[in-house]
């Protein structure tokens, strides 16, 4: 009796083990991180900054997602940084920093803050630096085939399917009170996501996305912090 | 019998169900505006339909999508005037109390269009809105005819097609309010 609830244990152990592998697997990705950096940054205890997505109408389409990934891996963790949630300060400042309305420069910035209103409200946020960021993850260059099956005795899949990720973010990092571009941060992370498939389809996707967030937020508190 | 038209009923409402979309707009939460306000008393008089505009549209070969703006859009508007302009009444059209205002003001929609993933071939939902703004001086005489044309996008989330599509409105509704107030702004001097 013991031994089939040790047996037991072990086969469950193995599926877990199983299950845990086939979740964590990942097509493998290539990463770039540059810094350009211009001035010289540091922010004090109380400073925070706010990240915001470049324009629409410049063409950008940064993903919500990754706004939301790296204010939330900038605001927390080792040499955190407070964060304005990025809502909250458009709103506030409405409608300055609207798609059509906010400055794609730092003249554009520097003449927004001539009204007394604006630069009031910011400084009373006790906001340091403005990062917009820029570029989004594109899939490409696809290949293979699978097909799938649906009959009485169950469902299956046969082949073999791959495709291009290319995850392209720049971070550019303005000085609000001196109206200052102070550098810029790149992260170019590209990989190949398969998905092999032998009556289960198994998915090893290359998360750039993800990686290109971490990598990004991680290097953006180095910069900011000087 | 009865039971069986039920039935037959119920699928021809599913299957119209999954043909088209809804979003509604109760509250655009368009936020104060961060501006100076100008010295004026104007009247408004909002367009009966914008108590309760609906816009339908149906995607070529695709399902058919509803837009109910129910009253944001005046809602909209009385946000951006209130924060603008001194005083604001909302009047109706045959009101004699019109001239003791300096100014008229009547917004209302020439057009709406929206696209969806099928036709902009990417992952996006867009509306145009295009609001015209009319202002009369005391003696009511027309000084300004503006187009407003606004533009909201948002990029697609899972199993979220209304939403999505619903924030882009908003997105556009907001972008009016800032091209108002730029063009107001940029008017100030010269005629208000």
């Amino acid at each position: 009796m013991h031994t089939i609830t040790l047996k037991n244990y072990i086969l469950s152990a193995v599926k877990i083990i199983f299950l845990v592998s086939l979740i964590n697997l990942s097509g493998c990705v290539t990463a770039r991180i540059e810094d350009n950096r211009i001035g010289d940054t540091g922010i004090s205890e109380g400073e925070g900054i706010v990240i915001l997505a470049k324009s629409y109408h410049l063409g950008n389409d940064t993903e919500t997602d990754f706004i939301k990934c790296v204010s939330s891996n900038v605001s927390s963790g080792s040499s955190s940084i407070r964060v304005v949630p990025t809502n909250e300060f458009k709103n506030t400042l409405f409608p300055w920093f609207e798609p059509r309305t906010a400055p794609s420069d730092t003249d554009g910035l520097a003449r927004l803050l001539a009204r007394g209103k604006v630069s009031n409200m910011i400084s009373n946020a006790n906001i340091k630096y403005i990062v917009w960021l820029d570029g989004n993850t594109d899939s490409a260059g696809g290949g293979g085939t699978m097909s799938c099956a649906l009959g009485p005795a169950g469902a299956g899949c046969f082949g073999f399917a791959w495709w291009q990720n290319d995850s392209k973010y720049e971070a550019t990092v303005w000085d609000i009170e001196n109206s200052s571009n102070e550098g810029n941060i790149s992260a170019d992370y590209s990989g190949t996501s398969f998905l092999p498939a032998v009556v289960v389809p198994i998915p090893l996707f290359a998360r750039t996305q993800s990686k290109a967030c971490k990598g990004l937020s991680d290097q953006l508190k180095v910069f900011l912090t000087g | 019998m009865k039971k069986k038209h039920l039935f037959i009923s119920f699928i021809i409402i599913l299957l119209l169900q999954s043909c088209s979309s809804q979003i509604v707009i109760k509250n655009p939460e368009i936020p104060e505006l961060l501006i100076e306000r100008s010295p004026y008393e104007v009247a408004v008089i909002y367009p009966e339909s914008f108590d309760n505009f609906i816009h339908e549209e149906k995607v070529i070969g695709r399902k058919s999508w509803k837009i109910d703006f129910s009253d944001s859009n005046k809602m909209l508007f009385n946000k951006i005037l209130t924060s603008y302009f001194e005083k604001v009444d909302e009047r109706k059209e045959q009101d004699n109390s019109l001239n003791s205002y300096d100014f008229v003001i009547r917004p209302s929609i020439d057009a709406i269009e929206f696209s969806v993933p099928e036709q902009s071939q990417d992952e996006t939902f867009a509306v145009w809105i295009r609001y015209r703004i009319k202002i009369f001086d005391n003696s009511g005489s027309e000084i300004i005819n503006w187009p407003i044309s606004s533009y909201g996008k948002t990029s697609t989330s899972i199993f979220a097609d209304e939403q999505d599509l619903g924030r882009a409105a908003v997105l556009a509704m907001r972008d009016a309010a800032a091209l108002i107030i730029l063009q107001m702004e940029k008017s100030g001097n010269l005629i208000l």
